[in-house]
């Protein structure tokens, strides 16, 4: 039995799902991360587990006991805020004393127990400051301080970083995962952003519209996502929606082009599917203009003209129009990507073994449509 | 007794920060209508006040303090000033046990419900408090059969049994209806100001119940809003005429005005020493939150004006 459990939870607001029948499993010491789109359910699946929601249906077993009714001041959870949620009339010292005073503790522990979380979140001088003393970051690492205080079985964080700016974002969130593992403390983390999951979690569970579509490690949720939602909403990706001609061989007709992909056991000839390619997986060649209208692309060479050229530091995306409704995405290496700019013909290529091709029914078909003109 | 209607905030001293690069500018043009328009303000405000100054001082024939001193030989200044106060300190402390938790709880739980307050505390601004006074003589002076029915049998009780009818405790009640308009909203404001729910949340999360959620986190950051409100209920008490008129009490707004029909220069000098009284409150309000500890008062506006 796993540390923590949901077990078939459902909540409802008025006839409206927010969560629908969620079984999940988090062990202890774990980092297990919910990431979706706003509305997805995951902050309400949070919020059930602090207690501040009641699930309409379904158990939560925290250590073999069940405390779906239990009253979130009685629950041993840790929570952090979006908004810091610091009380604003303490000091950073005061507020980190503030759920230890409760149980009651002698004196010198609290204050020993302060000082010993303002040095590990990195404040020690800060302790007698006020939170509109202290900058963003500041505030949220005192939040953390504050939540591990009370010795949580469970800490809990609902997008903590979303309020802060990049850099900050980049250095906490390294230190809550530092701090999460040195204290060997079971988290779950709340977020919309993939790429911070992808940094700081033992598992992902990728979720949309209150059920989760893909719970797994962060290199398989990226590498290998079992669902189009997954593949669409964690990194960006090149979309080809076609047939599949042949399962064995590994073919796949997607608008104009035959694409080579991997041999597929589990999908039949014929089948409706959607082929993504990473835009890292893409490489770029030359071409000559004839080759680039006569629409001469074989295999996975596809030829286009350049239409956006950006430059991010390691590498460059580039925005290649390939015909008159797709332009694919491709991100070179910066030191490869000095030949080619904007207006140039060029073949983008990738290897077939780089496809991951998922079977794609109606309602999915609309959902890739929906998630396209988000991200667009 | 008068209240200033200005909101105090730190906007005075914000703009006393930027002034410098104002200085840049030509001097001739900035030195223009807004200086008028604060000595017009200034002069608005302040003469009817200095009049009222003079007059006090002046008892016909030489200036003195005359009026003062008859003021406080006076005996039924000393019963009505110190009656009225404690009808106000009554009405403030039972306006603020019932609305404080009122308003915290629409706000956490009942956020549906607010419309019905809003709407509940704009009445006394719409109904005249000689139509209440008149209704509370009316109700409990001869309770009827549907009053009795219709209050469940409390109006009965209280009027036979306890009598209340043109007693202080009902003008206390009928007090705090008049004031509900200026207790609701400051708080309701403050409340809205400092993300009461999740700020509540994160205290349950840390072990913290109900109760001492709101009086060891809420309340130490709504006090503005409490203060203002209390200033506000205080100031209408101290001042209200007609329910005491009709209830005969005898309050100090009453004698004020039998003052000001009998001697004026007495009633000047009354209206002074109200106004001295409570300036020196509000004052000392205002540096009570500005220099408490954390200094959250310096980013609160007192909203004393708001609601009036």
């Amino acid at each position: 039995m796993a540390f923590l459990e949901l077990e078939n939870i459902a909540k409802y607001f008025g006839r409206n799902a927010a969560v629908e029948h969620i079984d999940l499993s988090v062990e202890r010491s774990e980092f297990l991360t919910l990431l979706g789109p706003s509305g997805c359910g995951k902050t309400t699946i949070l919020r059930m587990i602090a207690g501040f929601e009641t699930p309409s249906e379904g158990n939560i077993l925290l250590d073999d006991e069940n405390i779906t009714n239990r009253a979130a001041s009685k629950r041993p959870m840790g929570m952090v805020f979006q908004s810091y949620a610091l009380f604003p009339h303490m000091t950073a010292e005061q507020n980190i004393a503030f759920g230890i005073s409760i149980q009651h503790k002698p004196k010198d522990f609290i204050k020993h127990r302060c000082a010993e979380l303002l040095e590990l979140v990195g404040l020690s001088d800060k302790g007698s400051s006020f939170p509109h003393q202290l900058s963003g970051g500041q505030q949220q690492r005192i939040a953390l301080a504050r939540a591990l205080a009370v010795e949580p079985k469970v800490l809990l964080l609902d997008e903590p970083l979303s309020a802060l700016d990049a850099k900050v974002r980049v250095s906490l969130r390294n230190e809550i995962r530092r701090v999460q593992q040195q204290l060997k403390m079971t988290a779950i983390y709340v977020t919309h952003d993939q790429e911070e999951a992808l940094a700081i979690s033992d598992r992902i569970a990728v979720m949309a519209k209150g059920h989760i579509e893909q719970l797994d490690q962060p290199e398989e949720i990226y590498s290998n996502p079992r669902t189009v939602f997954a593949a669409s909403f964690v990194g960006s990706s090149n979309q080809f929606q076609g047939v599949l001609e042949s399962a064995g061989e590994g073919l796949c007709q997607a608008d104009d082009y035959l694409l080579h992909v991997s041999p597929q056991q589990e999908l039949k000839d014929g089948e409706q599917v959607l082929v993504l390619t990473r835009p890292e997986e893409m490489s770029i060649g030359p071409t000559t203009e004839e080759e680039a209208y006569s629409g001469n692309s074989s295999g996975n060479h596809i030829t286009g003209i350049i239409e956006l050229r950006t430059f991010l530091g390691p590498f460059t995306r580039f925005h290649v129009r390939v015909n008159k409704n797709m332009i694919l995405t491709a991100d070179i290496p910066s030191q490869q990507a000095r030949d080619y700019f904007v207006a140039q013909h060029v073949t983008l290529s990738f290897p077939p073994d780089a496809c991951q091709v998922l079977p794609l029914d109606s309602n999915e078909s609309n959902l890739v449509k929906q998630i396209e003109s988000k991200t667009v | 007794m008068e209240v200033s209607s200005q909101g105090i905030s730190k906007h005075s001293t914000a703009n006393a920060a930027i002034s410098p690069t104002h200085k840049n500018k030509p001097a001739r043009r900035s030195f223009g209508l807004d200086k008028i328009v604060l000595i017009l303000v200034m002069l608005y405000l302040l003469v009817p006040l200095g009049a009222t100054l003079v007059f006090s001082l002046n008892n016909g024939k030489n200036f003195g303090l005359s009026s003062f001193q008859r003021i406080i030989s006076d005996a039924d200044f000393a019963t009505t000033f110190p009656f009225s106060i404690e009808l106000a300190v009554a009405t403030t402390i039972l306006m603020v046990i019932l609305i404080t938790p009122t308003a915290y709880w629409i706000q956490l739980r009942l956020p549906q419900a607010r419309p019905i307050m809003d709407f509940l505390t704009l009445v006394p601004f719409g109904v005249p408090a000689i139509v209440m006074a008149f209704g509370l003589i009316e109700v409990y002076g001869s309770p009827n059969a549907l009053v009795s029915v219709l209050s469940l049998g409390l109006v009965p009780l209280l009027s036979n049994q306890l009598n209340v009818v043109n007693t202080p405790p009902l003008m206390v009640c009928a007090y705090v209806i008049i004031a509900l308009p200026f207790t609701y909203r400051p708080i309701d404001n403050n409340l809205r100001a400092i993300n009461t729910s999740v700020l509540s949340e994160a205290a349950y999360s840390l072990g913290c119940g109900w109760w001492r959620t709101f009086l060891t986190v809420i309340l130490p950051n709504i006090w503005p809003g409490i203060i203002s409100a209390a200033l506000l209920t205080f100031a209408t008490v101290m001042g209200e005429f007609t329910v005491a008129s009709l209830f005969s009490i005898y309050t100090f707004p009453i004698y004020l005005n039998v003052t000001g029909q009998n001697d004026a220069h007495k009633a000047a000098a009354l209206t002074i020493l109200s106004f001295t009284i409570t300036l020196i409150c509000v004052l000392g309000i205002i540096l009570l939150i500005r220099f408490r500890p954390g200094g959250a008062g310096k980013d609160s506006q007192i909203e004393i004006g708001t609601a009036k």
